[in-house]
């Protein structure tokens, strides 16, 4: 009980914590790691627990799928057992944590929507056909989803996974240039290139509010 | 004009806020003044914004999931699967370095050093082999060598016969007097018993090359000779001269001299 209090007192500890830059969190975190080290269960329950809805919104903007979300979130954690005596004090425990999390991501777009076209994109934006639908309202909130969701399918593999970054897991181009393993410019100049092409694909259907 | 190529390319990093503070404040002023630019600028905030739409979809997905169990149920799989795992993860690693696609150029100079060296190993071992055979070509015919052996088989025979021959005249021209100090000195003695020596060599070839004559005139210079050398010890002036008269009788020293040329003259008799 006493053991489950101390955690329960650090859980709420972590998740007051706004900002991962603060040191003391950094702190508590390369404790936790040490502890999950030598194999304590609680420890590696308490991580999950704070770092679990990062994930899965990575996760889950990308693929637009909750299961598929769900399944990289278990896969990540469990990769993230696996590996954690590969982690070095000194690194960004998230950025970490997130790269394993998009490395699975893309080997399970290149293994499952690779095979598939069609499943790449969803429904491709040019059969999309909103004034033929019956709502009356065709940019309506739901149709707007579907179109911005299907036009995000439609990016390259970077360019998708920068976007989901910076708009949805709101890293910064620092960050996601660590975890993706690139330059900052090469972030930016994707960045900038995604919101283009996004901009081109949702045009034609959005051409009223654009 | 320069200038709005560069703020446009800019402008969605100054959307989301990624841009150093001097150059937001920068960016801010071209905006307010340059209206081809804020309607760029304005086109990227509707995107922006649109992309929020997904954002309230994530939300939804995200308050389906039950946050609180789900820790426990990853924690439940990873400690169930941990060790199979991380027994996983340690084969993965070893085969996954052996077979990563950098170490194929390694894997490529590996095969060529093996099979050069089974080559290199295989023509060294194979050196010492090729040796005998090229010594045996280099003999010559099984004939060719009889002949050269019987040759030395008949220079050796009449090698022994000269030497018998000059012991023998020795013996028969001096008088029974001076003749049994000679053949008790040191040298006589040797002579006789190198040259009885050397008739046991030539035994064999004279029998090998049926030298037959030859052969059984060199038998009576053996039986003479191994007489003479009893001489200091048990030979009387008259066997002496019984054996004098032996040689005398068979004519023995005329023998050597025939056979002696006929040896000379022909390889074979």
């Amino acid at each position: 009980m006493a053991r489950l209090a101390r955690t329960t007192v650090f859980t709420e500890k972590l998740t007051e914590s706004k900002k991962l830059e603060n040191d003391s969190l950094y702190e508590d975190i390369y404790a936790l790691i040490e502890k999950i080290k030598e194999g304590d269960r609680e420890a590696f329950m308490t991580l999950t627990s704070f770092y679990q809805k990062k994930v899965f919104l990575l996760a889950y903007s990308f693929f637009r799928n909750r299961e598929d979300a769900l399944d990289i979130v278990q896969e990540t954690f469990l990769r993230l057992y696996q590996k954690i005596t590969l982690f070095r004090r000194g690194e960004n425990f998230q950025n970490w944590l997130l790269q394993i999390a998009k490395n699975l991501c893309i080997d399970l777009y290149r293994k499952d929507y690779g095979k598939n076209k069609e499943l790449q994109s969803g429904t491709p934006v040019e059969e999309m056909n909103i004034s033929s639908q019956d709502s009356p309202d065709p940019y309506a909130s739901s149709d707007l989803k579907r179109i911005f969701s299907a036009c995000i399918k439609k990016l390259a593999e970077r360019q998708r996974m920068i976007f989901v970054m910076k708009h949805y897991n709101q890293l910064k181009y620092k960050e996601i240039a660590q975890i993706l393993g690139i330059s900052l410019g090469t972030v930016k100049s994707l960045h900038f290139k995604a919101v283009q092409n996004l901009r081109g694909l949702a045009a034609p259907y959005l051409g009223r509010q654009l | 004009m320069m200038n709005c190529k560069k703020i446009q390319k800019d402008l969605v990093a100054f959307l989301c806020g990624e841009l150093p503070e001097n150059e937001q404040e920068f960016f801010q002023t071209h905006l307010d003044g340059c209206p081809r630019c804020q309607a760029e600028w304005e086109e990227l905030k509707k995107i922006s914004e649109a992309a929020e739409v997904l954002r309230e979809d994530a939300g939804e997905a995200m308050s389906s999931v039950d946050w609180e169990a789900l820790p426990s149920q990853i924690a439940e799989n990873v400690f169930k699967k941990g060790p199979q795992s991380r027994r996983q993860t340690w084969l993965a690693k070893v085969s996954g370095f052996l077979v990563q696609p950098r170490l194929r150029p390694v894997y490529a100079a590996l095969l060529i050093g093996v099979v050069l060296g089974g080559l290199l190993t295989f023509m060294v071992f194979r050196a010492p082999q090729s040796g005998p055979i090229a010594e045996r070509e280099f003999f010559a015919p099984q004939d060719f060598l009889e002949n050269v052996e019987l040759e030395m088989a008949r220079r050796d025979t009449l090698d022994y016969l000269e030497k018998s021959q000059y012991l023998l005249l020795d013996f028969i021209q001096a008088p029974s007097e001076k003749l049994k100090d000679y053949w008790q000195s040191e040298f006589a003695a040797e002579q006789a018993r190198d040259l009885l020596a050397k008739k046991r060599y030539i035994n064999p070839q004279l029998d090998k090359f049926r030298l037959a004559k030859a052969k059984s005139i060199c038998d009576q210079i053996e039986f003479l000779f191994y007489e003479l050398t009893q001489i200091s010890v048990q030979l009387s002036a008259e066997e002496v001269e019984k054996l004098q008269k032996i040689i005398e009788e068979r004519q023995i020293i005329l023998k050597i001299n025939l056979l002696k040329k006929e040896l000379e003259q022909h390889n074979e008799i």
